[in-house]
C-alpha cells in the first residue's frame, strides 16, 4: 500500500503489518520472519488482540447521543425543510438517509454495543451485519473494519445491507439461517470511512447498483426502522 | 475572526457527519467524558471560525482531528502550568447499560483508558487515528502534520507500552 515507509526495526514493521501498511513484498518477508519467528508472531497476536479491545472499549463512545449544546452549533443557518426528497438534487437518496440517522442518532438514546452476548453460531461477519448501526463501524476478528452504509429489503422479503470495508463494496442478504451472503462486491469509488459514506457524492456505489436491480430491492429503510431491526435480530 | 466568514450548510452538514468519531477521539485523548466534550465543542466552533481555512475535497475528519489534538495540547500545556492532577481513576460512567454490564464495562473502559492515559500525548492521538478511527498512515501523518515514518514508529512505540499495560492489568487489577 505505502511502499515508501521504511521500517527501522522489528516492532515498526509489526506494526506497519497490522496497518496493511507494507508493501507487497516487504508484507511477504514480514510474515516469513513471523513463521520462522514464534515470539514475533505471538506479539502480532498480542497487539492485534489489544487494537481490538481498545477498539471494542470505545465503541460505544461514538454511538450515544450527542450533545445539544454541540448539534445546536452545527444547525443549519437558514431553516431548509428534511423531507427525504426535497434534499438538494446532488444528494443521492443514500446521503439524505445518512443525516437523517445522524439526525435519529442524536436525538434516540442507542445504547448499542457490538459486543453484546457471544456464543453466536454464526460467522463474525453476520454477527457485525446484524448488530451494527449504519455509518457505525465494527471490528472483525481478523483485523477488517466494515462500515454499514444501507439497509433495505429485496422483493423476496430478504433484508439486505451494504458495507463498506476498506475501499470494497459489498451488498449481503441475510438468509433465515442468520448468515448474511454477499450478493454483490465492487469497489467503492469515494473515501472508505463512515463519515463520508453520509456525504459522498452517488457514484461511488454504482458498482453495486445492478445487484440492488436484481434483487429489486427498495429505498432504504430509516434510521428508526434499522434501529428496531437490530434490536428484533432481523425477525420481520 | 470567529465571526468572519460562517461555515457553509455543506460543511456544517460534513462536520455532523464526523462528530461520533471527532467524539470517541475527544474523549479517548482525555480522561473524563465531559472534558471529551468540551474538547469536541471547542473543535467545532474552533472549525466553524476557520471553515474558510478548510480546502474542499480534503478530508474533513482529518482537519477536525488535527484541531481537536491542537486544542488538546494547547489546554494541556495551559493545565501543566496551573499544576493540576486529576487521577486517572476517576473515569466517567456510562450511561445505558445495566448493572453488571456496566461495571464490566466500566472496568474495561477503566483499563483502555489507563493504558491511553499512559501514552504521551503524541503517541496517543496517533495511536487512536489509525487503530481505533481506521486511517491509513498517510491520512494520519496529514492529520497530525507529520511524516509517515513518524506515525509508524510512534504505533510501534504506543503499542509495545499498551501490550505491557495491559498485560499487568490482566494479572489482579482491582479498580471496581
Amino acid at each position: 500500500m505505502t511502499g515508501d515507509i521504511v521500517a527501522e526495526d522489528r516492532e515498526e514493521r509489526l506494526a506497519a503489518w497490522l496497518d496493511d501498511a507494507l508493501s507487497p513484498a516487504d508484507r511477504q518477508a514480514f510474515e516469513a520472519e513471523m513463521e520462522a519467528d514464534p515470539a514475533l508472531a505471538a506479539l502480532a497476536v498480542q497487539w492485534r488482540e489489544n487494537d481490538r479491545r481498545i477498539r471494542e472499549a470505545l465503541s460505544g463512545i461514538a454511538q450515544r447521543p450527542l450533545p445539544e449544546a454541540t448539534l445546536a452549533l452545527l444547525a443549519p443557518p437558514d431553516p431548509v425543510p428534511h423531507a427525504d426528497n426535497d434534499n438538494p438534487r446532488r444528494m443521492g437518496r443514500r446521503i439524505a438517509w445518512g443525516l437523517v440517522a445522524f439526525g435519529t442518532l442524536a436525538a434516540a438514546s442507542l445504547a448499542l454495543f457490538l459486543n453484546i452476548g457471544s456464543g453466536a453460531a454464526v460467522d463474525p461477519l453476520s454477527q457485525a451485519l446484524d448488530r451494527t448501526p449504519s455509518l457505525a463501524e465494527a471490528s472483525l476478528p481478523d483485523g477488517r473494519r466494515i462500515v454499514p452504509s444501507l439497509t433495505v429489503r429485496a422483493a423476496d422479503g430478504r433484508w439486505c445491507r451494504e458495507y463498506r470495508s476498506g475501499e470494497t463494496l459489498t451488498l449481503a442478504c441475510r438468509g433465515g439461517d442468520g448468515r448474511w451472503m454477499t450478493e454483490a462486491s465492487g469497489k467503492g469509488q469515494g473515501p472508505e470511512s463512515a463519515e463520508t459514506i453520509a456525504v459522498a457524492a452517488g457514484g461511488s456505489d454504482a458498482a453495486l447498483d445492478p445487484a440492488f436491480q436484481r434483487l429489486g430491492a427498495g429505498d432504504p429503510v430509516d434510521a428508526a426502522t434499522e434501529t428496531k431491526l437490530i434490536a428484533d435480530r432481523w425477525r420481520r | 475572526m470567529a465571526e468572519k466568514e460562517p461555515a457553509g450548510g455543506k460543511l456544517r452538514a460534513d462536520i455532523l457527519s464526523v462528530l461520533p468519531r471527532l467524539r470517541r477521539f475527544c474523549e479517548a485523548m482525555c480522561r473524563h467524558a465531559g472534558d471529551g466534550d468540551e474538547l469536541m465543542q471547542a473543535t467545532v466552533e474552533r472549525a466553524l471560525a476557520r471553515g474558510h481555512l478548510f480546502v474542499p475535497g480534503t478530508r474533513v475528519d482529518s482537519w477536525m482531528f488535527r484541531i481537536a489534538q491542537n486544542i488538546y495540547i494547547d489546554e494541556r500545556r495551559r493545565v501543566a502550568r496551573r499544576g493540576e492532577h486529576v487521577p486517572v481513576e476517576q473515569i466517567d460512567p456510562l450511561p445505558g447499560v445495566d448493572g453488571r454490564e456496566l461495571v464490566e464495562h466500566r472496568s474495561e473502559l477503566a483499563a483502555i483508558h489507563r493504558a491511553l492515559q499512559s501514552l504521551p500525548a503524541d503517541q496517543r492521538a496517533t495511536f487512536l487515528l489509525v487503530a481505533v478511527e481506521g486511517q491509513s498512515y498517510r491520512e494520519a501523518a496529514e492529520a497530525l502534520g507529520i511524516p509517515v515514518g513518524t506515525v509508524m514508529s510512534r504505533l510501534a512505540r504506543a503499542r509495545s507500552r499498551i501490550a505491557i499495560l495491559l498485560a499487568q492489568g490482566e494479572g489482579g487489577e482491582d479498580d471496581r
